[in-house]
């Protein structure tokens, strides 16, 4: 049978996780335990309850970035002015997760830990080029997100080590921003394709940077750098089409989605690149100055 | 209360009687229960974990399981006493398989465990051997020659297999100016209830059996399960609390007999069964998936004149109501219209997929999606206007409809399209179309809905009421067809205080008993308040003469118009003397506070001979009616359609209570909005795809448009207060009526539901194909 122990402190659930054998660390449960029901472990499961521990909750303000703790539900990062100020895209992609019950338990540390193509939060923390920075006895480290990540359900995170921070790193103004995740309904969806994209403007408004990440197409978030390029030095409201179509076929070349049970390779082929043409040709020119996302869902 | 002192009355909004019960979390439902000592049982059912649909049993090992603490017994077919063999209408679905297992959810043996976590790890346990058999998967295999057998005795896997004939059947197409045709698929529907089936059993010192579950037929329950395990019918009874949803998917046996076999086998001790999501999605009965082949053709200006069409339904492994709802699916086959000539042919096909039966718009949901979809080509084809050409072939009272009955009870279809041909939806639609944002197409699609009420021919389709005066005064009526949130023990509720001229603290309802009520049909086809409503009224008017007798008696008074009920008393305003309900109680015997009221509804005798090969539940007489329309906008980019309004006009005859109607209009129309857009409970090999609610989406508050209902109120004479079923009508519409609001939009037409965004992207790639191609 599963057992629970509720950890106090950061130095408790360390110490926790090395005393038990076949430990897990557990913060809202919204993945582990429909995972467990869905199929039950060989050899039965500690769990060590993390969604107390103080050092790993709350969202602040430090010099060189926004750090956000990586047990704070989903409805704390929705909800706050911080995030809503840093970083939109994530704020956007935190309202997109589940439904509200499932935003006040589920954690944006398990959603990286979950390691799922269809994560929420991937693609946003990829373009804000998040790091994450794990704890253990022997002490922390820190890396990119998208390094973290290694595919499906796998991360680098090390026996006896835990998931503590999320980093988002200050970096120059964003001029637009978007989040779009199409699922089978608006709520309590497994995104069918998702994306996040930025981008950053110079004096002429022209592109110095863009960034595009998409889930749902590929192992674990899929970035483009070459998409990327193709568009640098266009005019942010107005790029030339045939860059942006240039972008999206770049897209739709390098996106490696699978067929499921939601959807196939080549819709969701076709709707990456469909994501980031809206994206790249907003219907409507929303001024340079408006750096709040817009999140929909099919 | 300050209005505690009015009476109900018939055609108000009165509060559910269940409301403030369910929002307090007190109403009991089947899977509250929890008696002291109560064990566990569950099913066996290794098709899903040897991932065969189709296969003869070789060994069941169920020493390891029996070894487990905490295991009682481990059951299987050698150990049912009785035929072993459930189903409605044909008893062809073992209790336990023997032999062979014909559908991945087939058990093959029961445990019985003294904790759910035993269960759990004995089932686990059981080891089964299974030598996989060839398998057909779809209807086209299953029909073809020499294709595997799903049983023995059914030659080509025919379940059921007739045909409709009226006029000069499909010859007088050659006669049409225009025919349009189309081929369209729809997919399994789950019920998706929230309170899955689950029932606790026990047997009494006597050796009778009490069943707890959550049933739409307690008392037909009664002789499947004394068929299937040969205890005498008598000595079971059924209890059937508020069903926490059921929408066809507990009409029939799903715990009851294993649940009876368990309860034979406990030594008296009472045992209780609780089906997972993932079991209900495995095991449950389902909406059958359906291809209709379709042809209709009209006159230049307008007039319908022939149909042909031709409906394959997958009923799975077992019958269940595969015949009954093939058989209901080819009754509507021709939409609420005049066609004079019609030929329709309709099989339903055994295959080793999950047994489909009974779900709200048993067939008829089907059925629509082809005939509004063929509307619309039509219309298009005679430059008409899809609205004018629905009126213009509207049925009208005395008219044939396709199945060759004429309507002789209230038909309301004229009247709906009305309601819909003045709403501003309709009438500013071109205005709100051309409003689209970039990106988005928007369009407008009607559809025009009909839904049969009771169980049609050769089925006797009866209730039995009782109504009591309790002793301290109160009226306690008797319900004897199951509630699962419809709100019809709310309308007896209604109707009794209306009768007895009684305020809602003075009316009870007790959920059915087999032992308390009265033999009565199912909670199911459109037909639970309308027949049970029926005998209610003749038990209540003949309570009601009998209180007024009995306060004459009392009150020395021989003029009964003089003496008048009002709540709680019967009072005689000219000498201003009274008695009150619980005196009258006092003088009256237990027996003569009760009263028994009947009623059969009317039956369709005579077909002219339209159909042939059915066997019971063809025709039908009375309908409800209803006129549908959508306003969707399709996202270019993703495919994905957005219901963005939706307005359903409805013929139910009268209105019992007008929030309980709308209720059962949104209902109707979500879950219909749920099979246009997304559900889909597919399978591969037999095996099914989705377990559990995140792989099979159902539609959430935000994936909902506002749904406006209007009533179009027709008076049926047959009906208790002049009302018609609604139960169902309102899930035909949605899947047809976005169909043709996505055509509106953006030029393409799905022929095949769910409407998925993919499916939608699709159509619109393959459209921007062809035109590039054109322009080339």
């Amino acid at each position: 049978m599963t057992r629970f122990h509720a950890a106090h402190s950061l130095t408790e659930a360390l110490a926790l996780l090395h005393e038990e054998t076949d430990t897990r660390p557990m913060a809202g449960g919204t993945d582990i335990l429909v995972r467990m029901r869905r199929s039950p472990p060989a050899v039965p499961l500690t769990l060590i309850g993390i969604e107390g521990v103080p050092e790993l909750q709350g969202i602040r303000e430090e010099p060189s970035w926004l750090s956000i703790g990586a047990a704070t539900p989903f409805a704390a990062i929705a909800a706050s002015p911080l995030i809503a100020a840093h970083a939109p895209l994530l704020q956007d992609a935190a309202r997109a997760v589940g439904a509200p019950a499932i935003r006040n338990m589920a954690t944006l540390g398990g959603n990286l830990c979950t390691a799922s193509p269809a994560g929420d939060s991937l693609p946003p923390l990829y373009v804000l080029d998040a790091e994450v920075e794990l704890a253990s006895k022997a002490g922390r480290r820190r890396m990119a997100v998208s390094d973290f990540i290694l595919g499906p359900g796998e991360t680098q995170l090390e026996p006896g080590e835990i998931l503590c921070r999320v980093l988002v790193p200050h970096a120059p103004p964003i001029a637009r921003c978007q989040f779009e995740k199409v699922g089978r309904r608006r709520s309590l969806a497994i995104a069918v394709a998702s994306f996040a994209g930025l981008l950053r403007v110079d004096g002429a408004g022209r592109i110095a940077g863009a960034r595009f990440a998409f889930g749902s197409v590929g192992p674990a978030a899929v970035t483009v750098p070459e998409a990327e390029a193709l568009l640098r030095g266009q005019l942010a409201v107005q790029p030339d089409p045939a860059a942006v179509e240039r972008a999206v076929l770049a897209v739709c070349a390098t996106v490696r989605p699978i067929d499921d049970l939601r959807a196939s390779a080549s819709y969701r082929r076709a709707l990456a690149g469909n994501l980031l043409r809206r994206f790249l040709s907003p219907p409507s020119s929303p001024g340079l100055n408006a750096a709040t996302g817009h999140a929909s869902h099919g | 209360m300050a209005d505690a002192v009015s009476a109900l009355a018939v055609g108000w909004p009165e509060t559910r009687a269940d409301a403030r019960a369910k929002a307090e979390g007190r109403e009991p439902y089947a899977a509250d229960l929890y008696p002291e000592g109560v064990l566990w049982a569950g099913a066996v059912r290794p098709g899903a974990r040897l991932g065969i649909a189709h296969g003869r049993i070789q060994r069941i090992g169920t020493a390891a399981a029996e070894a487990l603490p905490g295991v009682l017994k481990v059951l299987t077919a050698k150990d049912v006493p009785g035929t072993n063999r459930q189903g409605i209408v044909h008893k062809d679905m073992p209790v336990l398989a023997d032999g062979k297992i014909r559908y991945v959810g087939d058990p093959v043996a029961l445990v019985i465990a003294t904790s759910r976590e035993e269960l759990e790890e004995a089932i686990r346990l059981v080891e089964v051997d299974i030598e996989p058999l060839p398998a057909v998967y779809d209807p086209d295999t299953a029909l073809a020659d020499g294709a595997p057998k799903v049983h023995e005795e059914r030659a080509g896997n025919i379940l059921a297999a007739a045909g409709i004939r009226v006029g000069g059947g499909a010859d007088a197409l050659a006669q049409c100016d225009a025919v349009v045709e189309g081929v369209f698929e729809t997919p399994v529907q789950a019920h998706g209830f929230l309170e899955t089936e689950n029932g606790v059993a026990c047997r009494e010192a006597d050796g009778s059996l009490t069943i707890t579950a959550s049933t739409q037929a307690p008392f037909r329950d009664r002789l499947e399960i004394g068929h299937a395990l040969g205890v005498p019918f008598e000595h079971i009874r059924v209890i059937a609390p508020c069903l926490g949803g059921g929408f066809g998917g507990k009409d029939g046996a799903t715990v009851q007999c294993l649940l009876a076999l368990a309860a034979l086998n406990t030594g008296g001790r009472p045992v209780k069964m609780q089906w997972s999501r993932e079991e209900n999605l495995l095991a449950g009965y389902r909406r059958h998936a359906c291809r209709i082949e379709y042809r209709l053709g009209a006159m230049r200006d307008g007039r319908l004149h022939a149909v042909h069409c031709r409906l394959v339904y997958d009923t799975g492994a077992y019958a269940h109501l595969g015949g009954e709802v093939m058989a209901l699916g080819m009754e509507h086959a021709g939409g609420p219209y005049r066609i004079p000539h019609v030929r329709i042919e309709g099989k339903c096909v055994y295959t080793n997929n999950p047994v489909a039966g009974a779900m709200r718009a048993f067939g008829v949901a089907q059925a629509t999606f082809a005939f509004e979809s063929m509307m619309d080509v039509l219309a298009a084809k005679l430059g008409a206007d899809p609205l004018e050409l629905r009126r213009q072939n509207a049925l009208r009272p005395g008219d044939t409809n396709c199945a060759g009955v004429v309507l002789e009870n209230s038909v309301g279809i004229g009247g709906c399209l009305e309601l819909i041909a003045g709403h501003p939806h309709w009438t500013g639609r071109a205005a709100w179309k051309a409003a689209a944002p970039p990106g988005k197409r928007r369009g407008v699609g009607l559809a025009s809905v009909f839904n049969a009420a009771g169980y049609g021919a050769n089925v006797r389709d009866a209730a039995i009421a009782k109504v009591e005066l309790t002793a301290d005064g109160r009226i306690l009526v008797y319900n004897a067809v199951a509630d699962m949130g419809q709100g019809n023990a709310s309308a007896f509720v209604q109707m009794a205080g209306h009768i007895l001229a009684q305020d809602a603290s003075r009316v009870e309802v007790r959920q059915p008993d087999t032992a308390a009520a009265y033999p009565s049909g199912s909670s199911s086809a459109s037909r639970t308040t309308f027949t049970f409503g029926n005998a209610l009224i003749a038990a209540c008017t003949q309570l009601k003469a009998r209180l007024i007798n009995r306060a004459g008696l009392l009150l020395f008074v021989d003029d009964d118009t003089a003496l008048e009920l009002v709540p709680g008393k019967v009072v005689h305003a000219p000498s201003r003397r009274e008695t009150a309900l619980a005196q009258l109680a006092s003088f009256m015997r237990p027996e003569e506070r009760c009263c028994l009221g009947e009623f059969v509804a009317p039956l369709c005798r005579d077909t002219a001979g339209a159909g042939n090969g059915f066997f019971v539940g063809f025709p039908h007489v009375i309908f409800s009616y209803g006129a549908h329309l959508a306003r969707v906008e399709a996202d270019l980019a993703t495919g994905a359609i957005t219901a963005v309004d939706y307005v359903a006009a409805t013929d139910g005859g009268r209105v019992i209570n007008p929030v309980m109607f709308e209720q059962q209009v949104h209902g109707g129309v979500a879950q219909g909005l749920g099979y246009a857009l997304m559900e889909d409970l597919a399978t591969r090999q037999g095996q099914v795809l989705a377990t559990d609610f995140a792989s099979y989406p159902m539609p959430g508050a935000l994936d909902l448009p506002d749904i406006v209902s209007l009533a179009c109120e027709s008076e049926e004479r047959t009906g208790p207060f002049g009302m018609k079923g609604i139960g169902e009508v309102a899930m035909n519409g949605p899947l047809p009526a976005v169909a043709n609001a996505l055509a509106d939009a953006c030029g393409v037409r799905l022929w095949r539901a769910p409407l998925t965004p993919e499916r939608v992207w699709q159509a619109l790639d393959q459209a921007a194909g062809q035109a590039r191609e054109s322009a080339a």
